[in-house]
């Protein structure tokens, strides 16, 4: 969707298999107090867009990647056609990703950023950590 | 009366500085800015030599943005002498100008070695827009262009120079190239890749003379044939501007060029005066040992932790992470933190069919360090470039994924979920508390 494009690589929702990918859960940007993305760029082209979420301006980005090794997160990335960084900007108050999924795994609230993953992580890998330690 | 807050530098760190002051006080201060350039972004040269973006897009500050953050502006005039006692600056026109605190962030410039003929035509470095617009005027599409240096800097305008049409060839002093920035087996992945792309590299090169032979340019070596060029430019490193301050009582170590010696908020040992950026000398967040950092994310974090001090903040900064990142014709190499560790637990992994390599090192359960290389097509690049930030940054205990990520250095995503890396460092802000979009304060005051 933020691309523009149907290209399932180019998403800024990532789902990440877990056991042998058995299991997967989906992964992006928390719109974080610090905005590690938005305080690196040298020309201010990551802003705060009306849904609250940071956004790269497009006209503005040169492209240098200072953002996706500031972002300690993973979330920042750079298309390789445009080249331009983008991340997810929550498509301005309506994700299309919550609006596509079938099964409510992704939904839209308004809340705190919070590590919506760590619990489900924990326990996903418990198994594959045991085996190897044994 | 109003504080009056005097920035020395329009680099990155004065300009976060001038930021944060308004974020904080909406405009109720007076600040003077003194420049011996106007604002622009360093970084963001290179994509102006590439052509892909207008010189106008250089600029990080205009007259009219400074007018509305109601900064007073001395561009064009340099910091001559501070004399702390009397808290003032006396510029290179003789004018003085008090101030109740002030930053230094005089930053760094490009450093020349010691060659006959390196101050010579067609010979330029890349650091200013001066320089910039030196070398765009001289590589043209066929031009033969030698970069002496293979460091960071060269590297980061190595894809705008063959963007120009140039025939580029790199020579190097060490025998492997990007010395600082990677380790050996990451720099022979990166040679090949840039030798498949048609870039001509000469490492343990020592240069003796340059000459100046009918409009053309003869480089000489130690060892080896000479080298003809249209175009030299040395990226050979840089030094920090504090000759300046010599004399002053500010506390600088190595005469200068180890940085001026700071507290945990930035301030010399003249309580009412701060350093930040390239000359600023702070904690390594890692290891704890007082350094210089001199790359855009440190003079940026410095000069918000100043601003937010000068304002009035009782601010301590954390400290600085190393991290370097490049992309040099569609391959990312980028580094963090302590990566050249003999005392470290080092895990490596190599796929040298795709151009892939992983570092891993680790002190106890502690990432303490990371390098990771691969094609910038390969969606999980960029992905795992900024766990691996997050895992070296909030230091989180991965004692239970260690052997796990022994065996597989690249299968860093499940080690930082699981490791609730997210949790760890939602809480952590630079300003303690959330960041502003960077559009002008609104309620600034005049």
């Amino acid at each position: 969707m933020q691309t523009g494009t149907f290209q399932p690589s180019k998403s800024v929702i990532r789902v990440s298999p877990f056991e042998g990918y058995t299991s997967y859960a989906p992964y992006t940007c928390t719109q974080c107090a610090e905005g590690w993305c938005m305080t690196a760029c040298p020309v201010g082209a990551i802003r705060i867009n009306a849904a609250g979420a940071k956004d790269v301006v497009d006209d503005t980005c040169v492209g240098c990647k200072l953002c996706t090794i500031a972002c300690p997160y993973g979330t920042m990335f750079y298309d390789a056609d445009t080249l331009k960084a983008y991340k997810c900007n929550l498509c301005e108050g309506a994700p299309a990703c919550a609006e596509a999924c079938p099964t409510q795994a992704i939904t839209f609230e308004e809340t705190a950023p919070a590590d919506w993953l760590g619990d489900f992580a924990v326990e996903r890998t418990a198994q594959v950590l045991a085996r190897e330690v044994a | 009366m109003p504080t009056r807050h005097l920035i020395i530098g329009a680099g990155t760190a004065g300009l976060n500085a001038i930021r944060t002051i308004r974020e904080e006080d909406g405009g109720a201060s007076e600040i003077t800015l003194v420049s011996a350039e106007r604002p622009y972004s360093r970084m963001v040269l290179p994509y102006y030599l590439g052509k892909t973006i207008a010189e106008s897009h250089v600029f990080t500050a205009t007259p009219a943005s400074l007018a509305a953050w109601n900064v007073k502006t001395h561009i064009g005039r340099r910091a001559a002498k501070l004399d702390p006692s009397q808290r003032a600056l006396t510029l290179d026109d003789g004018a003085k100008l008090e101030y109740d605190d002030c930053l230094i962030a005089t930053g760094s410039r490009a450093a020349k070695p010691p060659v006959p003929g390196a101050d010579g035509p067609g010979v330029h470095c890349f650091w200013t827009l001066d320089e910039a617009r030196a070398v765009i005027a001289g590589v043209t599409p066929g031009s033969r262009v030698v970069m002496v240096g293979a460091g960071f800097i060269a590297f980061t305008i190595l894809n705008a120079i063959l963007s120009r049409g140039a025939k580029l060839t790199i020579v190097e002093v060490a025998p492997r190239i990007l010395p600082r920035m990677v380790d050996a087996a990451c720099a022979e992945i990166v040679q090949h890749w840039l030798e498949r792309h048609g870039v001509t590299l000469r490492t343990g090169a020592t240069l003796t003379k340059i000459e100046d032979k009918g409009g053309a340019r003869k480089l000489h070596f130690k060892k080896g044939a000479p080298l003809t060029a249209d175009v030299v430019i040395m990226a050979t490193g840089i030094r920090t501007n504090l000759e300046w301050l010599r004399g002053s009582g500010i506390e600088l170590a190595d005469d200068g060029q180890g940085g001026i010696l700071v507290d945990d908020h930035l301030r010399t040992n003249v309580k009412s005066v701060y350093a930040a950026g390239d000359v600023a000398r702070t904690r390594n967040l890692v290891t704890g040992a007082a350094e210089v950092h001199a790359i855009e994310p440190t003079a940026q974090e410095h000069g918000r932790v100043v601003g937010a001090n000068m304002a009035g903040r009782d601010l301590a900064y954390r400290g600085s992470l190393l991290m370097n990142i490049v992309e040099v014709c569609h391959l990312d190499v980028a580094s963090f933190g302590q990566w050249d560790d003999p005392k470290a637990d080092v895990y490596t992994a190599v796929r040298p069919a795709q151009s892939q390599y992983r570092k891993l090192l680790f002190h106890g359960g502690r990432l303490t360090g990371a390098m990771i290389c691969g094609p910038a097509n390969d969606i999980w690049t960029t992905n795992d470039v900024g766990m691996l930030k997050g895992l070296v940054y909030s230091g989180v205990d991965l004692s239970a994924w260690k052997a796990h990520l022994k065996k597989n250095p690249f299968d860093v995503k499940p080690a930082f979920m699981a490791t609730r890396t997210t949790a760890a460092l939602l809480p952590q802000t630079i300003l303690g508390r959330p960041s502003r979009s960077p559009e002008l304060p609104q309620t600034v005051v005049k």
